[in-house]
């Protein structure tokens, strides 16, 4: 939904005065991308990102950009399309980039872009509100098994992580994963308020975001889905209450597809060189982040492992809802909606037909002038955005709108196309940090 | 008592000749990047929340008020002016303010939304100061059914906005119905109408179709018009603001809309929107003189910008009591709390209650910045209405297309943006009422998903949104705020006919 470059580095030197000068880093600017809208794991990873290399002087100056957009798959897309080859722009992706290109059919896929490391690990709880009756996983599985869709089991996106451990944990104490009748929120705040508050029966979300509410005692932990216990929760895992399940959802970094050998090296060890700093640890323990760095041949096998389990889980647990009740499917409400839009679509037709003339359409003439400007400035703002760049393009646009309204003026208007374009193509790039194109001007703006 | 030394405590770090200054310029940031069509309050606090990582906590969080404050507060200026909403939370406020500003009284309408928003903010800064906690447990008995019954109430706004047609302000909310049909559902990862193409999976923006309706739609409206009739020119009526006879009608909408504002905000549904809407019904249900909304009512400036102001103060009451981000902007700001090693959730207040109490004795500080740099500057503003049309609509489009472009960087964005712009000025030309596609766009989907989680938690059973009790009321308001207006005429003119 937003694409945006998070350190307006202008303005922050404007406020606070220029940073000192550093010795030797990586990149004097590295874009990062957070195929995700501000907020969530991916924002948060490319900004602490951005933080820690800042701080640590391996690069200049960072910057973060989100493309957002179906669990990142445009992102992605985006990625793949816009930045081949570019040495200095990397991703932020993870399981749940692994688990929308299966679930949107994307015509891109991580096999296209090259990998750089697995960064971190984030582990999942199972929790009930502190009333719950549910006192211990056992009590909830008996019931799950009794009467599988009286649970429902509240968390993020329809095919993230949190769905896909609902569907480890019914295939594993024999309920078809189909069965579960998962709630998906859209955010993290949603989901949490609708567990506090008893409107679902179960919640399941990562660990970092349930444990301010587990240490005030507002919710309870029936399972952990790591290994082994963890030193900083006391809670049972599921594995240890005989529910064998292991999961985690991991966050990792990519390249752009076709970088040369030396920019390859060069972010590789620039995130190794990350993740060993004290500034990463000390980010890792802040967000409650578990070090999953693998890097190299290792992290592809991984890679190609997680890519197959995934798969497998998706297609046990079906696209949609399986057995929830017909009027809670995606169905109905379109055909309602559609139904609606030819009836009155069709009734406002008639009545406009019927009273001919009544409209806001003035008695002269058509004034084909106007219209064939306007279009003309649209098309050019379409056609060129890209090829010539913003500032070129608008201030066509704005010479040709100004036109439609006036002609007495066409040298003013000129002068003022090109202060308006330049002004706010400057204001975006250089004071916000909003990416434009700039085109065929690259060289002087 | 405990709150009032605490939050003195806030104030103490709060003002000093530097904090203050740091306020101000969070405050102006705020407003400055807040006036920019498609940059919204969550993206202004993304983009300027880097600014303030170099500062020691206490000047960061004052900064942060600051702009928080300033970014909710900008878009209505530029809805007002030109009819361009910078963000969805003040599309309402377009209605009667862009019409007074054509009428030559926008300097009115740009005090009454500061004002309003003043009034609205502190009011609901001290209910956020003392009421919190109670609040945000009330919050949390709100579910799925009582959301849906929340969204069929919003719904009825339509009935005030539907035009002089109903046909065709039903068939505006349908075609924004069916534009929230397109993407990714939500509940099951189905694609909807999305005709393959990636882009729109996401479904489409809110920014686009407003800015596409709004802004492009009316130059290319007012491009058509151009030469055939009479060009209205617009006189500056006020320089200086609002009259004895704007203040006697607007201080009571500034207070409704904090009572709807303030609780709706508290609330995690989607923030500031349907505050605005349901404040607009009230003033318009509520006035001597509903025939003058849409044509430049003052009170449809002053209620939905004091309501949304008001939800923006009631989204931190999750926030701070329980953790829980419930829009966009909130859950930016969770990330900023964490950059201080601040662990958001219920034991915030206990954990590190000096910073808690200067973020709010900042907002405090904030509004009141607010008010002394706007008052001042919206005579200043409302002469952005004598620059010659041809500029302003190049401005319009640049800044249009820019805004557009911007979110995603993407051609596609700028293409949806002038097939809406063109159709919004078909609608223009077929008197079709722009509002309620925008309604329908916001809330269908809200409406759609809250009513099968409801349902599929119920296992089917549609009753739960009559067994509850909070949802039965709502849906029973609903039911009168349809319902009883007809009847009442009915009953005065059996009444007159009687008599």
């Amino acid at each position: 939904m937003t694409h945006l470059a998070a350190a307006p580095r202008v303005l922050a030197a404007l406020i606070l005065g220029a940073a000192p000068a550093v010795a030797q880093p990586a990149y004097q600017h590295l874009r990062i991308i957070a195929p995700a809208a501000p907020g969530g794991g991916w924002d948060q990873t490319a900004r602490v990102m951005q933080q820690v290399l800042q701080r640590a002087r391996l690069v200049h100056t960072a910057s973060v950009e989100n493309i957002s957009g179906a669990a990142g798959t445009i992102g992605l897309a985006r990625f793949i399309g816009a930045e081949r080859g570019q040495g200095d722009v990397v991703m932020v992706s993870g399981l749940i980039m692994v688990s929308a290109i299966v679930t949107n059919g994307s015509p891109v896929t991580l096999r296209e872009v090259t990998p750089i490391a697995r960064l971190t690990g984030e582990y999942e709880v199972i929790v009930v509100p502190a009333a719950s009756p549910f006192r211990s996983l056992q009590d909830l599985i008996r019931t799950f098994k009794e009467r599988p869709e009286s649970i429902s089991w509240g968390g993020g996106s329809a095919g993230g992580s949190d769905q896909i451990l609902a569907g480890l944990v019914a295939d594993a104490v024999g309920v078809p994963p189909r069965r579960v009748n998962y709630i998906a929120f859209s955010g993290g705040g949603e989901a949490m308020s609708a567990i506090l508050g008893g409107q679902v029966s179960v919640g399941i979300n990562g660990l970092a975001e349930f444990a301010p509410q587990i240490e005030a005692g507002t919710v309870r932990v029936l399972g952990l889905s790591s290994a082994e216990r963890l030193p900083s929760l006391e809670a049972p895992t599921l594995r240890e209450q005989g529910v064998d399940v292991e999961f985690e959802n991991w966050r990792s970094l990519v390249a752009p597809p076709g970088i040369s050998q030396g920019d390859l090296a060069r972010v590789e060890n620039t995130a190794e060189a990350m993740v060993r700093s004290a500034e990463w640890r000390e980010a890792l323990e802040r967000y409650r982040w578990i070090d999953r760095y693998l890097a190299g041949e290792e992290f592809d096998r991984f890679m190609e492992a997680e890519d197959a389990r995934v798969r497998s889980v998706l297609t046990k647990l079906g696209l949609g809802p399986g057995n929830t009740a017909p009027l809670a499917t995606a169905r109905a409400y379109p055909l309602l909606v559609l139904a609606g839009l030819l009836f009155f679509g069709g009734a406002a037709l008639l009545a406009a037909i019927r009273t001919r003339g009544a409209s806001n359409r003035p008695p002269s003439g058509p004034g084909w002038r106007p219209a064939a400007l306007m279009a003309t400035g649209v098309a050019l703002d379409l056609a060129l955005m890209e090829r010539a760049g913003f500032v070129i393009t608008s201030a066509a646009l704005f010479w040709l709108t100004a036109r439609t309204f006036d002609q007495r003026h066409p040298a003013r208007d000129a002068l003022f196309a090109v202060g308006v374009s330049t002004g706010s193509y400057l204001l975006f790039v250089r004071v916000l940090n909003v990416t434009l194109p700039a085109g065929l001007l690259a060289r002087w703006l | 008592m405990d709150i009032l030394q605490a939050l003195g405590q806030g104030f103490a770090s709060a003002i000093t000749l530097p904090h203050l200054a740091w306020a101000l310029a969070g405050v102006t940031l705020g407003t400055a990047v807040g006036v920019l069509p498609g940059i919204g309050p969550a993206l202004t606090v993304a983009l300027l929340l880097p600014v303030t990582f170099n500062l020691e906590p206490t000047s960061a969080f004052i900064m942060f008020a600051g702009i928080y404050s300033g970014a909710m507060y900008g878009g209505s200026t530029t809805s007002i002016l030109l009819n361009t909403p910078g963000e969805s939370a003040s599309i309402v406020t377009a209605i009667d303010g862009h019409m007074m500003a054509r009428q030559g009284r926008g300097a009115s309408a740009l005090t009454t939304a500061a004002i309003g928003s003043f009034v609205a903010g502190t009011l609901a800064t001290l209910a956020l100061t003392f009421f919190a906690p109670v609040l945000a447990s009330f919050a949390l008995r709100f579910g799925p059914a009582e959301y849906f019954a929340l969204t069929v109430l919003a719904f009825t706004t339509v009935s005030v906005l539907l035009g002089t047609s109903a046909v065709r302000g039903l068939f505006s909310l349908f075609l924004g119905l069916a534009l929230g049909l397109i993407g990714i559902d939500q509940l099951t990862g189905e694609a909807r109408l999305s005709f393959g193409i990636p882009q729109l999976l996401d479904g489409i923006d809110v920014v686009i179709l407003v800015i596409g309706l709004f802004a492009v739609g009316e130059t290319l409206y007012q491009a058509w018009r151009h030469g055939r009739d009479e060009v209205e020119v617009v006189t500056l009526h006020d320089f200086t603001g609002m009259s004895r006879e704007d203040w006697k009608r607007s201080w009571k909408p500034w207070l409704r809309g904090t009572a709807i504002g303030f609780p709706l905000g508290v609330l995690p549904c989607g923030g500031a929107v349907i505050p605005t809407f349901l404040s607009y019904m009230v003033e318009k249900r509520l006035s001597d003189h509903p025939e003058q909304f849409g044509h430049g009512a003052i009170e449809g400036v002053a209620g939905p910008e004091a309501a949304n102001n008001a939800a923006a103060a009631g989204v931190l009451v999750p926030l701070l009591t329980l953790g829980l981000p419930s829009s966009a902007t909130a859950a930016i700001m969770l990330a900023a709390f964490q950059q201080y090693g601040l662990q958001p959730g219920p034991l915030l207040f206990s954990s590190r209650p000096d910073l808690v109490w200067t973020l709010i004795a900042s907002l405090y500080i904030g509004n009141a910045m607010l008010l002394v740099l706007n008052l001042p500057l919206a005579g200043v503003w409302a002469r952005v209405m004598l620059v010659p049309r041809r500029l302003l609509f190049g401005v319009i489009m640049v800044l249009a297309s820019l805004g557009a472009y911007s979110l995603n960087r993407s051609v596609l964005d700028l293409v949806l943006l002038y097939v809406v712009g063109a159709v919004g000025c078909a609608m223009r030309v077929r008197d079709i009422p722009l509002v309620p596609a925008v309604i329908g766009l916001i809330l269908g989907p809200l409406s759609e998903q809250q009513f099968r989680r409801a349902v599929a938690i119920s296992e089917g059973d549609v009753s739960v949104f009559l067994t509850r009790p909070i949802s039965a009321a709502l849906l029973f308001l609903a039911l009168t705020v349809l319902v009883a207006p007809r009847l009442l005429e009915r009953l005065i003119r059996r009444r007159t006919q009687a008599g």
